[in-house]
């Protein structure tokens, strides 16, 4: 029976989200017609799941937190679109400071024409962020001594505290047999491309027509030279930008032909001291992208996390992300979302934390190959993000791609779980009331492990959980505002770690160069123990040798 | 009290063979040092590395590989000895080959182990050397490339290991003893050494990136375990000495030249592919006995 409400279950929810993504596709306002009807399907689907016990785990919960790019210090983002040999880069420019001051050096395969080049709405850099972060969902549990009430969603989202600084723009230089191969303006930037011979002549004539570069920028200007790159250097004309009327600047893309599927992040290291982080999004023809010449690790998913996690999720992932990285490896790539976007697939996201990209925004982002259909469009898309810490010692190489068949969808998703609230004075509430307690126990334990926080200090979190003011409405109290001035259901006793503005605040500014020994953490424990294993049988070769020659 | 005594000193004496026995049984196969150091390596791989091979996908390798041997073994009245190698090969495709469909995992299997009793020519006895059958291509090399071109739904994944340097020592130091017992070592070490010498001039000598480039080129796992568990199999590359260094470098040319301008991701696994049918004509011009396990 309980297969069978699955199997029903699964039927309701998949129409739900057709229902959804037609609404959302059409563009148009939702009738008060479609509106009933989800709500009823809404109704009907949360009956059915409250129906079935054990059974709520089922549905994917509620998004109630994202993590955005933002969180981490000097983020860069960068969209990446592979078409066959077909490669579409869309650089974010969250460049602060004086515009006359903004350059940008990339080595590109291939001279770039002027119909190659082009700069886009920064909104889709939005779009996809909202989209594929980091997310927290929560599920309620039911009184086991009360009938059940049918609540509505709630859905709340976390305002985040906007740290996001400068992207070390590669600011590099010129001179001496140097080519310009091209020059075009487009939009607000003046854009050249050059082909070079010597290092020495490029960071010459760089400089002489005033752009700054780094120190260090030549070892890295002339491997580049030598294997036959040639280089995009863009100013933003001033005039242009005037004319445009804003000091925003926009995105640039630019699209080449060449069977190499790489991201050149070695000058953007010529003039960072620490790490920087960078997040890839990846839209490809047949699944998810991985690094060729690095590890690509997943990040932490699918963990039970205490209720006021919520008030700190930004923090959370931050913190859950550098402990990963450091047990993980530091030269390691980190894969935070991957989805199936094909114009077939009923689901963008479960539960979505932003708007799935729509056709428009495919389109800006390069992806050329899918054609408009009824109000959705055709063609085979999937959706990578990557998450990369890297710096000079632990990246030497480029970052090499490879588009692999692998169409699995993975979220980095943390899940919170509401107890019910109420008397427990028959037989199954006494039980439920313990199995809650080992619950927020285990709960503390994961949050200790994902994140490495003292959570000695929250202990009160486990046996609190029972209380609720007079006259509060059963359900539906976990919204963020109120939470933030009270954690009524973590129980008001419970002690926060810190001042929690001072908490964001602090760990938003850390730079992520916390990688003490992080090269050689790589697994260590179990390389060593694999070193063991290996001095152990080369003794025994020696000794079977041995053994086998004296008969 | 004497009867005790002589009876434990036969006891003792008993045990003591017994464990002499299974290490002379042991140590006189050197497949069982492969399968152990694969496994391990698999361990290390699901453990520490975390990759994502689902249960099904991994028994799916083994259960192909071994039936088919079996039947194999069956229909041509082979010994049972060879289900060894068959299960080095399924612990090898687990390593190398990434998919997510059992389907494709059996079928990888499957034409492992068939490549060997297809793709075989038989030697006519000459001189010394007796007549007998021989396979050329590397049973997990044919497997899994032939499943890519075939399915397009499998792939090879050469960062999966990441590139510490303890690797290093590890996978070199397990596949040295391996190839100590089975006396490859002139492949493994050809291969590898024209393959760092055309990269460190290309990449270091020509185009001028620093040691540590080439550094990290060199300490992934991919390519360790290739040269010292994939190229070195002793019954699918030329029997004679001078033959197998020859070919160990054409290998590693074309490994190289794929790699560094055709982009080719896990290039050494198509160069064995393409050249391990070179090993017949090889064999023409280099008269040896064919290599046998026991």
């Amino acid at each position: 029976m309980s297969t069978l409400f699955k199997k029903l279950i699964a039927n309701v929810e998949l129409r739900i989200a057709d229902l959804e993504k037609q609404i959302t596709k059409r563009i148009t306002r939702i009738t008060n017609d479609d509106a009933k009807i989800l709500a009823a399907l809404r109704l009907l689907l949360i009956v059915v799941v409250m129906i079935i016990p054990g059974n709520a785990r089922a549905f994917c919960g509620f998004y109630v937190a994202k993590a955005d790019a933002s969180l981490f210090n000097k983020t860069s983002q960068v969209i990446l679109v592979r078409n066959g040999n077909r490669t579409t880069i869309t650089m974010s420019s969250d460049f602060e400071g004086e515009v006359k001051d903004f350059a940008m050096v990339v080595p590109v395969p291939v001279v770039l024409q002027r119909n190659e080049i082009r700069t886009v709405t920064p909104q889709i850099f939005t779009t996809l962020d909202g989209y594929s972060g980091p997310r927290l969902v929560e599920y309620y549990d039911e009184n086991p001594c009360e009938p059940r009430i049918v609540y509505d969603q709630m859905v709340s989202k976390m305002s985040m505290a906007d740290m996001s600084t400068a992207a070390a723009s590669k600011q590099e230089s010129d001179h001496y047999k140097v080519k310009i191969e091209a020059r075009y303006t487009v939009d607000e930037y003046d854009v050249l491309l050059l082909s070079a011979d010597e290092s020495s002549g490029l960071e010459g004539w760089l400089t002489d027509n005033g752009y700054r570069i780094p120190e260090g920028a030549r070892e890295v200007l002339q491997p580049y030279i030598n294997s036959g790159m040639k280089f995009f250097v863009v100013k933003v004309n001033p005039e242009e930008l005037k004319k445009k009327g804003t000091s925003f600047l926009s995105p640039l893309q630019i699209s080449f032909n060449s069977p190499k599927f790489m991201l050149p992040i070695r000058l953007g290291m010529a003039n960072a001291k620490g790490s920087q982080d960078m997040i890839v999004y990846a839209f490809t023809h047949t699944g998810r992208v991985e690094t060729s010449n690095y590890r690509t690790v997943k990040v932490p998913t699918d963990k039970n996390v205490p209720e006021f996690v919520q008030n700190y999720f930004g923090q959370f992932y931050v913190d859950t992300y550098r402990k990963h990285r450091r047990e993980q490896g530091a030269a390691n790539v980190f894969l935070e979302y991957a989805w199936d976007l094909s114009g077939s697939v009923m689901q963008f996201c479960d539960p979505c934390t932003g708007t799935p990209p729509m056709l428009q925004d495919l389109i800006t982002a390069g992806v050329d190959w899918v054609q408009q259909y009824h109000y959705g469009y055709n063609g085979n898309v999937f959706f990578t993000r990557l998450h990369v810490t890297y710096d000079r010692k632990n990246f030497p190489q480029d970052l090499q791609f490879q588009e692999t068949p692998n169409r699995e969808n993975f979220q980095a998703r943390y899940i919170i779980t509401h107890p019910a609230y109420g008397e427990f004075t028959c037989e199954a509430g006494k039980k439920y009331l313990q199995d809650v307690r080992q619950r927020r126990t285990r709960e503390l334990q994961q949050l200790a492990m994902l994140t490495g926080w003292e959570t000695a200090s929250y202990s009160p979190y486990i046996n609190t959980f029972n209380y609720y003011p007079e006259g509060a409405p059963t359900y539906r109290k976990v919204v963020t505002p109120v939470i933030k001035q009270a954690p009524i259901d973590t129980g008001s006793n419970v002690v926060p770690r810190k001042d929690p503005n001072q908490i964001e605040q602090g760990a938003f500014n850390i730079p992520l160069n916390d990688d003490a020994g992080g090269n050689e953490n790589d697994g260590a424990s179990a390389q060593w123990m694999m070193i063991g294993i290996g001095v152990l049988l080369l003794l025994l070769v020696f000794s079977g040798r041995r053994k086998v020659v004296s008969r | 009290m004497e009867f005790l005594i002589i009876h434990l000193a036969d006891k003792k004496k008993k045990i003591h063979e017994c464990i002499n026995g299974f290490a002379s049984w042991f140590t006189r196969d050197p497949r069982h040092y492969q399968i152990i150091f694969l496994s391990c390596f698999l361990w290390y791989g699901i453990s520490a590395l975390r990759w994502d091979i689902a249960a099904p996908v991994l028994a799916a390798a083994f259960c192909a590989c071994l039936i088919t041997q079996y039947l194999f073994i069956a229909f041509k009245r082979c010994d049972l000895h060879s289900l060894k190698s068959a299960m080095i090969s399924s612990l090898s495709l687990c390593l190398l080959l990434k998919t997510n469909d059992v389907y494709v995992m059996l079928l990888a299997g499957v034409l492992s182990i068939s490549g060997k009793f297809i793709f075989r020519i038989k030697y006519p006895s000459s001189g010394k050397i007796a007549a007998g059958w021989k396979h050329f291509f590397n049973p997990t090399n044919f497997g899994i490339i032939t499943t890519i071109l075939l399915t397009g739904n499998a792939w090879i994944s050469p960062g999966q290991w990441g590139s510490a340097g303890v690797m290093v020592f590890c996978i070199g130091i397990l596949g040295f003893a391996v190839l100590l017992k089975v006396k490859r070592l002139d492949i493994a070490i050809t291969f590898f050494t024209v393959f760092c010498i055309l990269n460190f001039i290309r990449s270091v000598m020509v185009v001028g990136w620093s040691a540590d480039v080439f550094f990290h080129q060199f300490t992934s796992g991919t390519l360790l375990l290739f040269t010292f568990f994939m190229i070195t199999d002793p019954v699918s590359t030329p029997s004679h000495k001078v033959a197998r260094i020859i070919w160990a470098a054409l290998v590693a040319m074309l490994a190289f030249y794929l790699a560094t301008y055709q982009f080719v991701n896990g290039a050494p696994l198509w160069a064995l592919f393409f050249l391990s049918p070179a090993t017949i004509l090889f064999d023409k011009f280099f008269l040896h006995p064919k290599f046998s396990w026991l």
